[in-house]
């Protein structure tokens, strides 16, 4: 027993290690640029929508990591290597702060943005997206979990003796009763998109002046940003403390 | 004597747990109509047994079952059983009352409802069902008014006796129960008593217990098991009064003094 553990969670931590030096090198590649100076923003607008591609993308990412953890809680057996694999890496990942993610997350978009001359996103923009997808996927996999297994044993017990496929359980009994829980984790990880969204936004104001910021309505969009991430995580301890 | 008609049968039992044998060698045969006990020391495989006949174990994932039971002269492995009818003509009631966290009138209907085609049931003909379901269990004057609430907040007596009662639109033959009494008080516990009685007949009861004097009260057949094997199946008052395993009398005395 302990030995496997030890297996799994060493390949989650490898995978880190992978997912750690795949960053580095990105930023170590596009750091030589960075002496430059930001100069013109014709090119920013464009970056500046492909920001906002990354919301949409958090979205999927969050209804992804849902239907991950059905699969995982509910169609395999906790002794399953794959879904012990998972939960080995989930719980490495969401145990890192979120800062560090937000951290991140500027360090590729301030080296694209000062680095870039304008040639569209190419790599760096994938990266960007995977870091969005590791801030919300894990947690958004995770809470989902927690929530399927706070539906106490017994209500399934019943509904399984009275003849019940695992269908009907889950449709009639599970997802009702795990709802609000679920739902509270997507806001979770929304409210984190949000908030890394925001901060990359923040940091996009770096390459304007003041009066093209503020015609170009990024100190707005900003603290919209800001705002939808305060009213998600509002949100998430609502859910939390009024469970249905 | 007449030929004894048996509900349930079993050849050569076997049960694993990964490699833990939980029951072994048990050959049992439960008479129609009658309500046998079940009584033995903790972890000898009472409620492990009660669970192959509506194959709930299977659920555990790590179980190996070997030998032959059979529910109503149907063997329960064979290709062509339906899991959902099997659980439909044997129903079970488990330590703790677990009644779904909804209406008292859902949870009487969720059975039929998961058994029948979307909406086949008029609000006539479920009305006639709840109400008759709940007089069969003596709830129906104290719930009518309360139909609407959800059964987890009714008294544990109260939701004990729902759990039986939500078995009976499903028309089962045979109803286990896993010391159905446990979480009661003594009044709860002879007011199921009283309703396994009124029932015996029309159903076969199976009942796990840990109180010898409910076993005495309520069964007129008892199965000792010890350490996963079948030790004594006799009438109740045979197997109390005149043993004839040593180890069914260490227990019943032990369990007596
Ligand atoms: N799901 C399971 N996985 C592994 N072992 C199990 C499982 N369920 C029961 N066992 C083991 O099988 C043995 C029989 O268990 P069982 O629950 O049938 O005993 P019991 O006679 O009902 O006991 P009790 O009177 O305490 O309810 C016990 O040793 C128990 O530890
Ligand atoms: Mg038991």
């Amino acid at each position: 027993m302990d030995k496997s553990k030890i297996v799994f969670h060493s390949i989650a931590l490898i995978t880190l290690v992978v997912v750690f030096l795949f960053f580095w090198y990105l930023i170590e590649n596009t750091h030589t640029e960075i002496g430059q100076q930001p100069t013109a923003n014709s090119q920013q607008p464009t970056a500046d929508s492909h920001l906002y591609l990354l919301l949409p993308i958090s979205l999927l990412a969050i209804l992804l990591g849902v239907a991950c953890a059905f699969y995982l809680e509910e169609r395999l057996p906790p002794t399953n290597w794959f879904r012990r694999l998972i939960e080995s890496e989930v719980a490495i990942f969401t145990g890192i702060p979120s800062l560090l993610y937000g951290l991140l997350a500027v360090e590729i978009f301030v080296s694209y943005t000062l680095g870039s001359s304008g040639q569209g996103w190419g790599v760096l923009f994938y990266a960007e997206v995977l870091t969005f997808i590791v801030l919300v996927m894990p947690l958004t996999i995770r809470t989902t979990q927690a929530a399927l297994r706070s539906v106490a044993t017994p209500i399934r017990e019943s509904a399984y003796a009275l003849g019940a496929s695992q269908w009907q359980v889950l449709s009639n009994q599970v997802v009702p009763l795990a709802f609000p829980g679920i739902l509270a984790g997507c806001c979770r990880a929304m409210s984190r998109a949000l908030a890394a969204a925001a901060l990359l936004m923040g940091i996009h104001t770096w390459g304007y002046t003041h009066e093209t910021a503020i015609s170009a309505g990024i100190h707005s969009r900003y603290v919209l940003l800001l705002v939808a991430a305060l009213l998600f995580s509002t949100f998430f301890s609502f859910l939390k403390e009024n469970p249905t | 004597m007449a030929a004894k008609n048996y509900n349930i049968e079993t050849e050569n039992l076997n049960l694993w747990y990964g490699d833990f044998q939980a029951l072994i060698d048990v050959n049992v045969k439960i008479l129609a109509g009658e309500i046998t006990s079940l009584i033995g020391p903790s972890g000898c495989g009472k409620s492990t047994l009660l669970r192959c006949f509506n194959r709930v174990n299977e659920r555990y994932g790590n179980v190996t079952t070997k030998g032959k039971i059979q529910v109503l002269g149907k063997n329960i492995y064979d290709a062509d059983v339906s899991l959902p009818e099997l659980r439909k003509t044997v129903g079970m009631v488990f330590q703790r009352p677990n009644p779904l966290p909804i209406s008292v009138y859902e949870n009487i209907l969720f059975g039929l409802r998961i058994h029948s085609p979307l909406r086949s049931l008029t609000r006539a003909e479920s009305d006639a069902i709840v109400e008759e379901a709940l007089t069969s269990v003596f709830l129906w004057d104290a719930l009518k008014d309360k139909l609407k609430v959800r059964a987890t907040s009714l008294q544990l007596e109260q939701q004990q006796k729902l759990c039986i009662a939500r078995l009976l639109p499903l028309k089962p033959q045979i109803i286990l129960m896993d010391e159905p009494c446990s979480a009661l008080d003594a009044k709860g516990t002879l007011a199921v008593e009283e309703l396994m009685s009124y029932l015996a007949g029309t159903y076969t009861f199976l009942i796990v217990t840990h109180n010898m004097a409910q076993a005495r009260r309520v069964s007129s057949e008892c199965i000792f098991m010890f350490l996963g094997e079948l030790i004594e199946h006799r009438n109740t008052q045979a197997l109390f009064e005149t043993p004839h395993n040593s180890k069914t009398a260490d227990y019943v005395q032990m369990r007596y003094a």
